[in-house]
C-alpha cells in the first residue's frame, strides 16, 4: 500500500528513541500502564474475524436477499451442507441458484478468510506496543538498588492512529473487493440459471420440431407406399426431418452446456450435480417494466467502484495531511466538464453530485500532494462517467428487451395461436391437408422458441441492470445470440410444406 | 320480400346495402327523377312466386330459382323498369354470406320479364363505387342501347341514372350484365336474367305448366372471408346457380305430368354440363331462339357454354325426388382444397396419436376417402359452407355448388310451387341392402395393381420407399419401361 511509505503527521513528529523509565520509588507507573494495557486489550481489541466479514453479510442480504454464512468450523460447514441438499431437492430457482453460489463458491470462502486477515492485521495496530519491562539489582556496598524498568516503544505508539488508519483502509478495501466479487458470482449464477433454463425449455420446442417433421416424413412415407406421392415428395419431408434432427442435437447440446455453466457458477460437485433440476420454465415476463427515474443517482451512490475511487481520494487526503477542508467539489461535476465534448448536456443530471472536500492550497511543498489528490479526484470523476453510462445502457438494453419480450407475448404468441386454429379450420374443412397442419406445428413451435428466447434476453438484461446499480458487470459467458439455434431447416421446411 | 323504397331517402341516409354503395344522386335532377318508377327491393335469397302481370299482355310467367321478377311501371304503353346497380349482401347458403354487387339488393338482379313486341324502358341508377353500364345480352336493339360503355354510350358514373329504350322483338331466353369493368363486375355477381314472352302462340314455343330459369356465376371467396377474390381466372371455389349453391339452392317442385322448362344461362369463366336425372329433355331454345322442334334431340345432359343460353323442356312424368346438377364433380363441391394429399389406402395406425400429441385437435380424415368430411362436422372457417353437406331421407347427400332436386309429385297443386317435402318412395322400390353380403375391401387398399411412378434416376436409393407391393430390384432404365403413363 503506496500511503504507508509516505511518514504520517505524527510519525513525522515524534522522536525515534525509546524511552526508559526508570523508576525507584515509582512502582505505581508499571502498574498502572499495564492495567490500561489490559483495559486496551480487552475492550476494543478482540480479534474477531466475523466482525469483518458482518458487513459483506449484510450486504448479501440487502442485495440480494442470501445468506454468505461462513464456512470455518465443522459445524458450519455441515450446516451450509444441509442447506446445498435442501436447496437442490427441489428445482431450483433463481434465488436458490444464488445461495447455492454463496454456500458453495470456494473463491468467497477464501476471500472471507482474507477478511480475517485484515481483520487480524487491523486488530494488530489496536494493540499497544509490547511494553519492556526491565529489572535490575545493583549492588554498591550496603546500598542496594533495584531498578524496574518498564520501556514501551514510543515510536510505534505515536504511529499507532497511522498505522490503524491504514489497516483500517485495507480491511475496508478487501470488504469492498469480496463485496464486488459477491456481486460477480451471485450475477453469474443468476445469469447462468437463466440461460440453462431457458436452453432446457428450448428442447422442449426443439422436440415439437422433431416429432411434427417425424409424423410428416412417416405420413409422407407411407403415402409414398400406397403409391399417393413422389419420391420428390418423400425426399423433401426426410430433409425436413433431417433438418428437425440437427437443430434437436443443437438445442440437446445447448442445454448441456448452458447446464455446466450454471453448475460452474453455483459450484456443484459429485453427486450434487446429478440432483440439480431446473424449473421447466423461465418466469413470466412482467406486464410492467418501468424503472425509476433516479437510477443513476441510486448507482451514483451505491455503487462499489465509485465508493472505493471516493474512498481513495479521501485515504490520499489524509494521508496528505490535507486536513484544513475549505469546501466542497463536485467530482461529477467536475468530470462532466472535463468530458463535454462527448456528453450531451441532458445527461448532467441537476441533482447528481458526487462531492469531495476541496483543500486549501497555500503551501508550496505540498504542491505534489495537491496533483496527488487531483488525480484521484478525475479518476473518481471518470468512474462515476463509466457507471452512468453503463447504467443508462442497461437500463436501455432492459426496457428494449421487456418491449421485445412483450410483443412476443402480447401478439406473435397469440397470432400464431390464431394462425394454428385457423389452420386446424381449414383442414376440418379439407381446404387444406394434414402436411400443412403438420408445417404449421413446427412454425408455431419456433414461435414458442423465439419468445422465449427474448423471455430468456429480458431477465438477462434485467439481471444486468439491477446489478449495475450496485457495481460494474463483468459477464463471462456471451450466450447473447438468441435463437440461432432454433430456426435452422426453415428454407428447406418451406420447400417441402409447398406443394 | 319485395319493397318499394324511396330512392331519394336512401340516397340521403345514405344506407346503402353493403359498404362501397353511397354515392352522390345530386348529378340526378329531381325533375328528372320525379318521372323514373320506384327501385323495387329484395331483401331475402328466397324464391319469389312468380310474378303474374297486372297489365299489359298476358303471360304465363317463370320462377326465378332463389330469386325474383322486377315490377314495372305501364306509362303510356311502355313498361318501365328502374334496375339500381349496387352492393349487396347476398346469402349463398345458410351460413354463408358474400359481399357482392348486384341490383335492386341482390345478386343475380331480379328476372326482366316483358312480352314479344313490348316497348321497354329501363332506368340504371349506379349505386357502385365506379361507374358501370348494362348489356342487354341477345337482344335486338338499336346499336346505341346495347350497353357497352366506351363503344355504344358513355358509362353511367357512380350516382348517375341512365335510361335504356327499346323494343323487345324478339322472344326468348336473355340475360344482361355490366360491359364496363366487366371482369370485376361480373365476378362480384353482377348479372339478371331476361324473358321475352311469346304475343301469341309460337309454332317453336310450347306452353308449359312450370317455367324455371337461373344464372351460373362463380366465385372464389377465400374460406374466412366474404368478398370475392375478382382478378381469380380460372380458380374459383364456389360454383352457383343464381348466386346460390347447394344446399342453399331451393328445389324445383313441379306436377306430375307437367310440361316443364328450364332456362339456364352461364356467366361463369367455364362450362356447365345440366344433368337431369329420371327424364329426358330437349333443349328447346338458346339466346339465338328457339330451336326448330325438327332439330331438337333428346338428351339427359347439356353443355351450357361461357356466355351461352340454354333453355330444356321436358314432361314430369316420373315422380321422385330428380337429382339436377352440373356433371362437373367438383362444381358440386363448395370451397375445398385443391392441393390436399390423396390418404386413401394409407395405413393410419399409430400416426394420427402422434400427431394428436403435436396437435391435439387432429382428427384423421381421408384415409377412406372424402366422405369423413360430411360425416364429422367439424368446425370450419368462418361463413364457409361445408366442400359438402346437405342431408337427404337417406344421409347425407354429400353434395355442394351445383346442385338441386326437380320433385315431381302427383298431388302439387298447379300453380303451387311450395316444397313438397322429400319423396316416399313405394315400398320395395328403394335399392336395399342384400343379406349376402360382398366381400368389402379392406383398410388400406389392396396395393396389387398399382403402378406408382419409377424414377428414373437414384433408383436404388429410392427402392426402398417404393410402394411394399413392388418387388426390390435394382432395373437399368432402358427407355422400354413404361415411363411417363
Ligand atoms: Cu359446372
Amino acid at each position: 500500500m503506496s500511503s504507508q511509505t509516505i511518514p504520517s503527521t505524527a510519525a513525522r513528529a515524534a522522536p525515534s528513541t525509546s524511552l526508559q523509565h526508570r523508576a525507584t520509588k515509582r512502582r505505581a507507573l508499571g502498574s498502572v500502564l499495564a492495567s490500561a494495557a489490559a483495559v486496551l486489550l480487552g475492550g476494543c481489541a478482540s480479534l474477531s474475524p466475523e466482525q469483518a466479514i458482518a458487513p459483506v453479510q449484510q450486504q448479501s442480504q440487502a442485495w440480494l436477499s442470501a445468506d454468505l454464512p461462513l464456512q470455518q468450523t465443522d459445524d458450519q460447514r455441515a450446516a451450509a451442507r444441509q442447506r446445498t441438499e435442501a436447496l437442490l431437492a427441489q428445482p431450483l430457482d433463481a434465488q436458490a441458484a444464488v445461495q447455492l453460489a454463496l454456500l458453495n463458491h470456494r473463491g468467497l470462502q477464501a476471500s472471507l478468510y482474507g477478511l480475517g486477515m485484515a481483520e487480524s492485521e487491523r486488530v494488530q495496530t489496536l494493540l499497544w506496543p509490547n511494553p519492556v519491562l526491565s529489572l535490575g539489582r545493583l549492588v554498591r556496598g550496603d546500598e542496594r538498588e533495584i531498578e524496574r524498568g518498564l520501556s514501551v516503544n514510543l515510536l510505534a505508539l505515536l504511529g499507532r492512529p497511522a498505522r490503524q488508519d491504514a489497516s483500517a483502509r485495507t480491511l475496508a478495501r478487501e470488504q469492498a473487493r469480496v463485496a464486488q466479487q459477491l456481486l460477480d458470482i451471485a450475477g453469474q449464477a443468476r445469469r447462468r440459471w437463466i440461460d440453462a433454463v431457458a436452453a432446457q425449455a428450448q428442447q422442449a420446442h426443439a422436440r415439437t420440431v422433431l416429432d411434427s417433421a417425424s409424423a410428416g416424413a412417416e405420413l409422407t412415407l407411407r403415402m409414398r407406399q400406397a403409391g399417393n406421392v413422389s419420391a420428390l415428395r418423400l425426399a423433401r419431408e426426410r430433409a425436413v426431418l433431417a433438418e428437425a434432427q440437427l437443430a434437436m442435437e443443437q438445442a440437446q447440446l445447448q442445454a448441456v452446456r448452458e447446464r455446466e455453466a450454471l453448475i460452474r457458477a453455483i459450484g456443484l460437485w459429485g453427486d450434487d450435480v446429478a440432483r440439480l433440476s431446473l424449473p421447466e420454465r423461465l418466469p413470466d415476463v412482467p406486464s410492467t417494466f418501468r424503472q425509476a427515474d433516479d437510477l443513476e443517482r441510486t448507482a451514483v451512490a451505491q455503487r462499489l467502484d465509485i465508493q472505493a475511487a471516493k474512498r481513495q481520494s479521501e485515504a490520499l487526503a489524509a494521508q496528505l495531511g490535507l486536513t484544513r477542508q475549505t469546501g466542497r467539489l463536485n467530482a461529477l461535476e467536475l468530470g462532466l466538464q472535463r468530458n463535454s465534448s462527448n456528453q450531451a448536456p441532458t445527461q448532467r443530471g441537476l441533482d447528481l453530485s458526487l462531492e469531495v472536500p476541496l483543500f486549501d492550497w497555500g503551501q508550496a511543498r505540498i504542491v505534489g500532494a495537491q496533483q496527488a489528490y487531483l488525480q484521484s479526484v478525475e479518476q473518481t470523476a471518470q468512474t462515476a462517467i463509466d457507471a452512468r453510462s453503463e447504467v443508462r445502457e442497461a437500463s436501455e438494453r432492459a426496457q428494449a428487451a421487456w418491449r421485445i419480450a412483450r410483443r412476443h407475448h402480447d401478439e406473435l404468441l397469440p397470432l400464431a395461436r390464431q394462425v394454428s386454429d385457423e389452420t386446424l379450420l381449414r383442414y376440418n374443412g379439407m381446404l387444406i391437408g394434414v402436411m400443412d397442419l403438420l408445417a404449421d406445428a413446427r412454425a408455431q413451435a419456433r414461435a414458442v422458441s423465439a419468445a422465449l428466447g427474448a423471455q430468456r434476453d429480458f431477465w438477462l438484461a434485467e439481471a444486468t441492470l439491477s446489478q449495475s446499480l450496485l457495481g460494474p458487470v463483468h459477464d463471462t459467458a456471451s450466450s447473447a445470440s438468441p435463437n440461432t439455434s432454433s430456426t435452422p431447416g426453415a428454407s428447406t421446411d418451406a420447400s417441402g410444406a409447398a406443394h | 320480400m319485395i319493397s318499394r323504397r324511396n330512392l331519394f331517402a336512401q340516397m340521403a341516409a345514405g344506407a346503402a346495402v353493403g359498404v362501397a354503395g353511397a354515392v352522390n344522386a345530386a348529378a340526378v335532377s329531381r325533375v328528372a327523377l320525379a318521372a323514373i318508377p320506384d327501385a323495387m327491393q329484395r331483401d331475402t335469397p328466397d324464391t319469389a312466386p312468380p310474378l303474374s302481370p297486372p297489365d299489359g299482355r298476358p303471360y304465363q310467367p317463370v320462377v326465378t330459382l332463389n330469386g325474383w321478377t322486377l315490377p314495372w311501371r305501364l306509362r303510356d304503353g311502355v313498361k318501365e323498369f328502374h334496375l339500381v346497380a349496387e352492393p349487396v349482401v347476398r346469402e349463398l347458403a345458410p351460413g354463408c354470406t358474400a359481399h357482392l354487387w348486384g341490383y335492386n339488393g341482390q345478386s343475380p338482379g331480379p328476372t326482366i320479364e316483358v312480352v314479344e313486341g313490348d316497348r321497354v324502358r329501363l332506368y340504371v341508377t349506379n349505386r357502385l363505387p365506379e361507374h358501370t353500364s348494362v348489356h342487354w345480352h341477345g337482344q335486338r336493339l338499336p346499336n346505341g342501347m346495347d350497353g357497352v360503355s366506351g363503344l355504344t354510350q358513355p358509362a353511367i358514373r357512380p350516382g348517375e341514372t341512365f335510361v335504356y329504350e327499346f323494343v323487345a322483338r324478339r322472344p326468348g331466353t336473355f340475360m344482361y350484365h355490366p360491359h364496363a369493368d366487366e371482369m370485376t363486375q361480373m365476378a362480384m355477381g353482377m348479372m339478371g336474367f331476361w324473358v321475352t314472352h311469346p304475343k301469341a302462340h309460337h309454332p317453336a314455343i310450347a306452353t308449359v305448366q312450370r317455367d324455371f330459369c337461373f344464372l351460373l356465376s362463380s366465385y372464389d371467396i377465400d374460406p374466412g372471408s366474404y368478398t370475392p377474390r375478382i382478378s381469380t381466372m380460372t380458380d374459383f371455389n364456389l360454383w352457383t346457380w343464381n348466386s346460390r349453391v347447394f344446399p342453399g339452392i331451393d328445389t324445383l317442385n313441379v306436377r306430375q305430368g307437367d310440361r316443364v322448362r328450364i332456362r339456364v344461362g352461364n356467366l361463369t369463366m367455364t362450362n356447365h354440363p345440366i344433368h337431369l336425372h329420371g327424364h329426358e329433355f330437349q333443349v328447346t331454345g338458346t339466346d339465338g331462339g328457339p330451336v326448330p322442334p325438327a332439330a331438337r334431340w333428346p338428351e339427359v345432359t347439356t353443355d351450357v357454354a361461357v356466355g351461352q343460353m340454354r333453355q330444356i323442356e321436358f314432361v314430369a312424368d316420373e315422380p321422385g325426388d330428380w337429382a339436377l346438377h352440373c356433371h362437373k364433380s367438383h362444381h358440386t363441391m363448395n370451397a375445398m382444397g385443391h392441393a390436399v394429399d390423396t390418404l386413401i389406402g394409407v395405413d393410419h395406425r399409430g400416426l394420427a396419436s402422434r400427431i394428436n400429441k403435436i396437435i391435439p385437435d387432429y382428427m384423421a380424415m381421408g384415409e377412406r376417402g372424402m366422405a369423413d368430411m360430411a360425416e364429422m362436422e367439424m368446425p370450419i372457417p368462418e361463413n364457409t359452407v361445408p366442400m359438402m353437406s346437405g342431408q337427404g331421407p337417406h344421409g347425407s347427400l354429400e353434395m355442394g355448388g351445383m346442385f338441386s332436386v326437380v320433385k315431381v309429385r302427383a298431388d302439387q297443386k298447379p300453380g303451387d310451387y311450395s316444397d313438397p317435402g322429400w319423396y316416399r318412395a313405394p315400398a320395395g322400390s328403394v335399392a336395399r341392402r342384400v343379406e349376402t353380403p360382398g366381400e368389402a375391401p379392406s383398410s388400406p387398399m389392396p396395393t396389387a395393381h398399382q403402378h406408382p411412378p419409377r424414377p428414373t434416376a437414384g433408383a436404388s436409393e429410392a427402392a426402398s420407399t417404393r410402394p411394399a407391393s413392388e418387388p426390390l430390384r435394382v432395373r437399368k432404365p432402358d427407355g422400354h419401361g413404361h415411363h411417363g403413363h
